[in-house]
């Protein structure tokens, strides 16, 4: 194997400017070799995107900071490359798909970075074709950009870096934004693309299931910018698996299960199983996670009938009739634009149907007053930011208590026990967007279960959250559920489905193609999930490995 | 010849000379027939569907309408308060009626040039031939593209901020004063978010190794040819023709600053 070193960085330290004490790198030292693919794990806010912007020559240049150390891009000094040359050699596909283009169409966007390349317009054309063959998007070459979706975008990305042939890929998250399916399909370019195409690969991620197989080396930053491991990926996680979990990083789900035999069954994993068939390969009981039990004795919380909801002549919610009661905790499911952000929104009151209409406690939507019904249904949107109307976090919460005309004394005794159940307290005072993800996605479900709203919809609130945020919330979900709100939520998350829901309703073109309870969902045959862009739990999938080895060896 | 596949920098160019000469202009007959001239331009020659063309210009039109009536009805102290025609039962000095009637019809010169020119131009296109052409900086014209991109992200935002505002419970405002707070509010979020928007594009865009020099190649590549500088004077030569008709029959005037 070759053993040139592409990147190497040495000593770096690196600290901005509005809080010159606090280092976001400290002491980073690693190398990257050619063709070898390595993994930077950490929690979010570990420096992982400033560490990223110093590999691809950003930084020093437009640094407000501080920074030392060294970095080698192929032995010569970052410092020696003219503006714009790193480029060449280091390729950066970033996290938010919506944001990393600045042209129309397909072809122009690939064009760009060629064109900064100075690459002959004579030339262009055949590589533009080359690198949208490789990524299989040959027939998107003319389209408009905003018309693909997430996954097609992230695939754009990487065509537009390769397009630049570079010798180290950088990918910073780049799979945070999508649904499982579009992961997996992702995930699956790289790995082609590795067969196809000589270079180095840097991923850079804090959810690594799917990525596994295709990691040589692994290293760990913690909260301080420092990297705590370098080598093994196998090892590093079993060496460090209860820092990694306090880090709030996701390990896989098959290493999250082993670890969970650990805690009940009396076993030790000597190293500890990254796919779903290094764990089903162990003799080991699979725990058994508390199903939910399906209540039976509640009453009729909504009803919507013949719902159906068009734009511009494009139907996109069609005939739909849905009951919900008291108490349930239910996933909308389905592909991006199969209508379950409309559904939700129609039986929300947000948006008014064409047809149908929605039933709350047995009163037409249209004969609640605004007011009321929003202290009925609570409404968490995508992006807590859209929602926030206050500077200070108390009066954020405190905000719907005061426009009731509730008195200062039960306001205060109000918000005090949301934002405890929260875990805000000590927040109060400061200004909502100056909190972490997590936290601003609390921030915006206290806002929602400040009235004891009774009916709490959220629409995919663990999306781009790290590990401990997503339990944080998941828990303070449960706890509501259990105290009697009725739970409808959109997600992507299929373990979130195992693990909480009663139910399950799965969108596709706007229709409702099923409600059911979790466990008849994985029943579905693989090609019909896979249409829903449905994926199984890992708990599931190896439940049904076993199932099969046990047949195999009876048979 | 196709209207659509001109050089967008000449063309803007002969749009400008255009307007630049019609301002100079200010008898009614001159625009009128220069009128009909653009109208023929784009409805024949670049196909332009009439449905499309009178809905974009018909605000001008109203505004057109509205400027002659003004004009007439609050005109000055006529020279020759003798010399009238009779309009909707009234007798009007035909001196004022000239001066409005001037006046609007400069409104639609101006409005169906511009209309002209947007209609048949891709603006991507027109700003990449503003840096091939022009010699635009790159690192304004890619800014405006970026920036143009984002625009139909914030109405999306924007539509999405008010109903989560909606949802808080915050009243739909009724007095003016409560209109100006409730817009603060949808600001923060809105300016929040295109900020980070901006940034993260500028540093995708910088990654891909663009530096805002000149120095770059283009895989578009806008040229110049022939067939544009014919369109550059035909229009021109078609206006300079009727001026100077104007100016032989006798009827043509300079513009003094009426309104």
């Amino acid at each position: 194997m070759n053993q040139e070193t592409l990147v190497k960085v040495d000593q770096l330290t690196l600290s901005f400017e509005d809080d010159p004490k606090k280092l976001v790198l400290d002491d980073i030292n690693f190398e990257l070799l050619a063709k070898e693919n390595l993994l930077i794990l950490g929690p979010s806010g570990c420096g992982k995107s400033t560490l990223t912007h110093c590999l691809n020559g950003l930084y020093p240049r437009e640094l407000d900071g501080e920074l030392a150390g060294e970095v080698f891009i192929k032995s010569k000094n970052i410092h020696e490359f003219i503006h714009g040359e790193v480029s060449h050699s280091v390729g950066v596909v970033f996290q938010d798909p919506e944001t990393q283009f600045c042209m129309y169409t397909v072809e122009d966007e690939i064009a760009f970075g060629l064109e900064n390349k100075g690459i002959l317009p004579s030339e262009m054309e055949n590589i533009i074709d080359h690198v949208l063959e490789l990524v299989n998007m040959r027939a998107y070459k003319n389209r408009i950009i905003t018309t693909l979706s997430g996954g097609q975008k992230q695939k754009l990305a990487i065509a537009c870096i390769l397009a630049m042939e570079p010798d180290v890929l950088v990918l910073d998250e780049p799979t945070a934004n999508l649904d499982p399916v579009a992961t997996s399909e992702f995930i699956e370019t790289i790995q082609h693309l590795q067969q196809q195409k000589d270079f180095s690969l840097i991923v850079i991620e804090h959810q690594l299931d799917g990525w596994v197989s295709l990691i040589d080396r692994c290293m760990m930053l913690n909260n301080q910018g420092q990297i705590f491991y370098n080598g093994n990926l196998r090892d590093g996680i079993n060496v460090h698996r209860h820092t990694l979990e306090q880090q709030g990083i996701w390990i896989p789900m098959p290493a999250k299960l082993a670890l969970e035999i650990e805690n009940q069954a009396d076993y030790r994993f000597d190293t500890l199983p990254l796919t779903v068939d290094d764990l089903a390969a162990h003799q080991v009981p699979i725990p058994v996670r508390p199903t939910r039990i399906k209540k039976s004795n509640t009453s009729l919380a909504l009803k919507a009938e013949k719902l159906s909801w068009a734009k511009k002549s494009t139907t996109i919610i069609d005939e739909i009739d849905l009951e919900l009661y008291e108490g349930e905790f239910i996933t909308i499911l389905g592909a991006n634009g199969s209508g379950k952000s409309s559904l939700s929104k129609l039986i929300a009151g947000i948006e008014k149907p064409t047809k149908g209409s929605v039933y709350l406690y047995e009163k037409g939507l249209n004969e609640w007053k605004e007011r009321d019904l929003r202290m009925k249904i609570g409404y968490v949107f995508q992006n807590p930011e859209h929602q926030f109307i206050t500077d200070a976090v108390y009066d954020e919460v405190a905000f719907s208590l005061r426009v009731r005309g509730l008195n200062e004394e039960e306001v205060r005794a109000r918000v005090s026990v949301i934002l405890a159940q929260c875990q805000l307290t000590g927040f109060e005072e400061s200004h909502p967007y100056t909190l972490s993800q997590g936290q601003k996605r609390r921030l915006s479900v206290a806002t929602m279960i400040i009235d004891d709203q009774s009916l709490l919809i959220l629409d995919e609130p663990t999306f781009g959250q790290d590990a401990n945020s997503t339990n944080q919330l998941l828990s303070l979900l449960k706890e509501r559920n259990d105290a009697g709100t009725t739970i409808v939520m959109i997600t992507h998350n299929m373990e979130i489905v195992q693990q909480y829901a009663d139910r399950v309703i799965v969108m596709d073109g706007g229709e409702m193609v099923l409600d059911t309870s979790p466990n008849e969902l994985w029943q579905k045959s693989r090609e019909q999930l896979k249409r829903w862009q449905l994926d199984i739990p890992i708990q599931i999938k190896l439940e049904q490995r076993k199932q099969k080895d046990v047949s195999y060896v009876y048979s | 010849m196709s209207i659509h596949n001109l050089n967008p920098s000449i063309k803007a160019i002969t749009i400008i000379l255009c307007v630049l000469l019609l301002t100079m202009v200010f008898d009614p007959i001159t625009p009128l027939v220069f009128i009909l001239w653009i109208f023929f331009v784009t409805i024949f020659v670049a196909k332009v569907r009439i449905k499309k063309f009178l809905l974009f210009l018909s605000p001008f039109l109203i505004f057109a309408v509205g400027m002659f009536w003004t004009n007439v009805a609050f005109a000055n102290e006529p020279i020759n308060p003798t010399d009238v025609v009779s309009l909707f039962g009234r007798n009007i000095p035909r001196e004022d009626i000239q001066t409005a009637l001037s006046l609007s019809l400069r409104i639609l010169t101006f409005a169906s040039l511009s209309l002209l020119f947007l209609l048949t131009t891709n603006i991507v296109h027109f700003i990449l031939s503003l840096m091939q052409q022009c010699k635009l900086p790159p690192k304004l014209a890619y800014g405006i593209l970026a920036g143009y991109r984002f625009l139909p992200m914030i109405k999306d935002e924007l539509v999405l901020i008010k109903s989560a505002h909606r949802v808080r419970g915050v009243n739909r405002a009724k007095t003016l004063k409560e209109k100006v707070r409730q817009y603060k509010r949808f600001i923060i979020p809105l300016l929040a978010s295109a900020i980070r928007k901006a940034e993260r594009t500028a540093v995708a865009m910088e990654s891909k190794g663009f530096t805002g020099s000149r120095d770059r190649t283009f895989y578009r590549q806008f040229k110049v040819t022939p067939k544009d500088w014919l369109f550059l004077i035909m229009m021109l030569s078609v206006l300079v023709t009727l001026i100077t008709i104007a100016w032989q029959v006798g009827y043509f005037r300079w513009y003094n600053g009426e309104i």
